[in-house]
């Protein structure tokens, strides 16, 4: 049987010789460095149309551990920056760019091109009033449409545009492009995604940090409602409500259940049932599963809730 | 309704694509080809030069992703809507995905129906744009792919002066193409990359990018053949040395019939002065005679018989001029024309001497190629050799080993 990436993967965990482990990944750099600089790049139409890393995600390697854009395969990145830059103005594209990471510049570039170099210069100096000009002008005054959110400790800049989320990680001075199956790597963008989303679709739920561990979120189904459902499972389809409470209201609890730390379902001192949600990135709640979780209180602000109010 | 379906409901709001497009979407449903290329014509006809590249854009791109798209793709090319050029030129303009991508809509075009592309592709291999001549070096990739070989000189010649450009993309997509029409046509593009490379002989990355070409092209199949070429212009050898022999033995016997010809010519001068003695002696017997008989009676008594004589002798020698005269005019005529002959043959011997030259130096330099390819054989032969006794050797180390061990053993027991 020959060897297999088990075999590797194995050996690096449970071998003590640190020399030998070394001379293994000293092996699978250069290896690395062997296939996008030589090998892949050989013929530019493979390299833009069948890439021999799937969706390019050694640029990500090298990216996320601080190498600049020198370090990077130039045409290969040149490339991975086009795709990025089609499925924004929804040109055809080979893949779908989820998930993937640009640096600072290129992603203001990208969707920010007139004023980008004023706006790399202001968030790299920290000097996010500016930048948040140039954003309101491009939101007021061009016909932009997109939302923008800075995290509370300003760290992270959240962007949506339309359903696609973008995260600009201002310390590292790069960005997440259309975050989807990526882990929340920690509470403040957690917080941030869910304020942002909350101002758009659900401004009056209630949002807290609890004790730098998880985020809160608290919603309502008015006692109102609550006593009009019917007491047994509806017969037909005419009340929504009844049909929701009774056939769909588990099955989103089931879904909720596996992104939150905890749920608590409680009558009030109003006799309203409050949802209680805590969420926190330790079970590694990704960017949709977060979209999911938004699209529950979505409905249930909206079916319940706002017509309460 | 949830967030999703509001989100994408708004994104296809802003999608919603202009009405040619849509037009051309559902002709294409249809395979009504005639009338999605006359859209396309219109449509291209009113864009102005801000929008036309946007057009086309969008044009490539729902092409690319329907059902027929090749097809109304080769109508566009063949009815001169869109001509390769110009679209290779605009393509340049936009990101490399779109390129490539459309680069690659034409591969079984330019397989199956080359001449729509090749007539194009020498002046685009001289383009300034360094996208554009990669490009046209990819559609030169697809075409030897196909069933027609390239086998044009200057074609060949203007792939091989890319050798030398200064983007490595367009090099390398040079080699690309080489490598490619090669595999049909080894022995042209040998002699054209050898022939390319002497013009640069301290170009150590030309060398590197001919080698490559040339190890990927001869192969032990390509080796026979162009041994087989060898030969030929062996035989070829042999046949002009044979003719030079005849050219030669000709030269020899035409200075024969020349030799001749002066020997004829000095007969036919002594056999005039012999007559011209003759006709003295016959005068000198005259004049005596006359000297003895007073003239008078002389002209009385010897009119008839020595004047017919004289007069014989006179239209003789008269005649015999005149044919000398004839002759000397033939044998001048005869020279002339000898060495008119001569010098043709010889402008012909040294047009065959150069060309037997040629072909010499030609023969020098495959016998150069196969040599270098035989040493590396040898080299890999000697290192598998080497890698061999090594072994052996281990082997043989080993075993001693073992035997000493043993033999110990025996000795400690």
């Amino acid at each position: 049987m020959p060897l297999n990436p088990e075999h590797i993967e194995k050996y690096i965990t449970s071998e003590s010789d640190s020399k030998t482990k070394a001379e293994l990944l000293e092996l699978l750099n250069e290896r690395i460095k062997k296939l996008c600089f030589e090998e892949c790049e050989r013929d530019r139409i493979l390299c833009t149309l069948s890439p021999m890393c799937s969706k390019r995600w050694l640029l990500k390697l090298r990216l996320l551990n601080g190498l600049t854009i020198e370090d990077q395969p130039k045409f290969c990145y040149s490339v991975h920056k086009n795709i990025i830059q089609r499925d924004f103005r929804n040109k055809t594209v080979i893949y779908k760019p989820f998930d993937t990471y640009l640096y600072l510049i290129d992603f203001l570039d990208v969707f920010f091109h007139g004023d980008y170099r004023k706006l790399n210069k202001f968030l790299s100096k920290g000097d996010i009033k500016s930048a948040k000009d140039i954003f309101e002008d491009r939101i007021n005054n061009r016909d932009e449409e997109f939302q923008y959110f800075l995290t509370t400790d300003k760290n992270y800049l959240i962007f949506k545009f339309d359903e696609r989320i973008h995260i600009i990680f201002l310390n590292e001075k790069y960005t997440l492009c259309n975050a989807n199956r990526e882990t929340i790597a920690n509470l403040e963008i957690l917080k941030g995604l869910t304020d942002l989303f909350s101002s758009l679709y659900f401004p009056e739920i209630e949002r807290y940090i609890i004790l730098d561990d998880c985020v809160e979120i608290v919603t309502y189904i008015p006692k109102d409602i609550l006593n009009k459902i019917s007491q047994e499972p509806p017969k037909n389809d005419n009340n929504k409500k009844d049909q929701y409470l009774w056939d769909t209201f588990a099955n989103d609890l089931d879904a909720l259940s596996q992104f939150c730390k905890e749920i608590n379902l409680y009558i009030d001192n109003k006799e309203n049932m409050s949802i209680k949600l805590h969420l926190d990135t330790y079970s590694g709640i990704r960017y949709r599963d977060l979209r999911l979780v938004f699209n529950i209180l979505f409905r249930l602000y909206n079916d319940f809730y706002i017509i309460w109010i | 309704m949830d967030i999703i379906e509001e989100e994408r409901k708004k994104l296809s709001e802003k999608q919603k694509e202009n009405p040619e497009i849509n037009k051309i979407k559902d002709f294409m449903k249809d395979e009504r080809f005639d009338d999605v290329v006359n859209i396309i014509a219109l449509y291209l006809g009113d864009s102005t030069d801000e929008d036309y590249l946007e057009r086309l854009e969008d044009i490539i791109e729902t092409l690319m992703l329907l059902h027929g798209g090749r097809t109304v793709l080769r109508f566009l090319i063949e009815r001169l809507i869109i001509d390769i050029p110009s679209l290779l030129e605009n393509l340049s303009k936009r990101d490399s995905v779109l390129r490539y991508s459309f680069l690659l809509l034409l591969k079984s075009m330019c397989e199956d129906e080359c001449d729509l592309f090749l007539p194009y592709s020498e002046d685009l291999l001289n383009s300034e744009d360094p996208n554009v001549r990669e490009a046209v070096l990819q559609l030169l990739v697809f075409i030897a792919g196909g069933e027609k070989s390239i086998d044009d000189d200057s074609l060949i010649k203007a792939i091989v002066d890319s050798l030398k450009h200064e983007k490595d993309f367009v090099v390398k997509k040079a080699i690309q193409a080489l490598i490619a029409i090669g595999k049909d046509n080894p022995s042209l593009i040998t002699k054209i990359i050898t022939n390319f490379v002497k013009e640069f002989p301290e170009d150590k990355e030309l060398k590197e990018s001919a080698d490559k070409i040339l190890k990927s092209i001869v192969s032990v199949e390509g080796i026979e053949e162009i041994v087989e070429e060898e030969e030929g212009i062996e035989e070829e050898e042999a046949e002009i040395s044979e003719k030079e022999l005849e050219l030669k033995k000709k030269k020899i016997e035409i200075q024969k019939k020349k030799l001749e010809l002066e020997e004829k010519e000095k007969e036919l001068e002594e056999q005039f002065i012999h007559e011209k003695e003759k006709a003295l002696k016959l005068k000198e017997d005259i004049i005596d005679q006359e000297g003895e008989i007073p003239p008078k009676k002389e002209e009385v008594e010897l009119p008839k018989k020595i004047k017919k004589i004289i007069k014989k002798e006179e239209s003789d020698i008269f005649d015999k001029e005149l044919e000398l005269k004839k002759k000397d005019l033939e044998i001048k005529k005869k020279k002339l024309e000898l060495e008119l002959r001569e010098k043709e043959i010889e402008q012909k011997a040294i047009e065959k001497k150069e060309e037997a030259l040629r072909i010499k130096e030609e023969l020098i330099e495959k016998e150069n190629q196969l040599s270098r390819v035989e040493l590396e054989l040898k080299e890999k032969k000697i290192k598998q050799k080497e890698k061999e006794l090594l072994e052996n050797e281990l082997e043989r180390a080993e075993e001693f080993f073992e035997n000493e061990d043993s033999e110990q053993k025996e000795n400690d027991k």
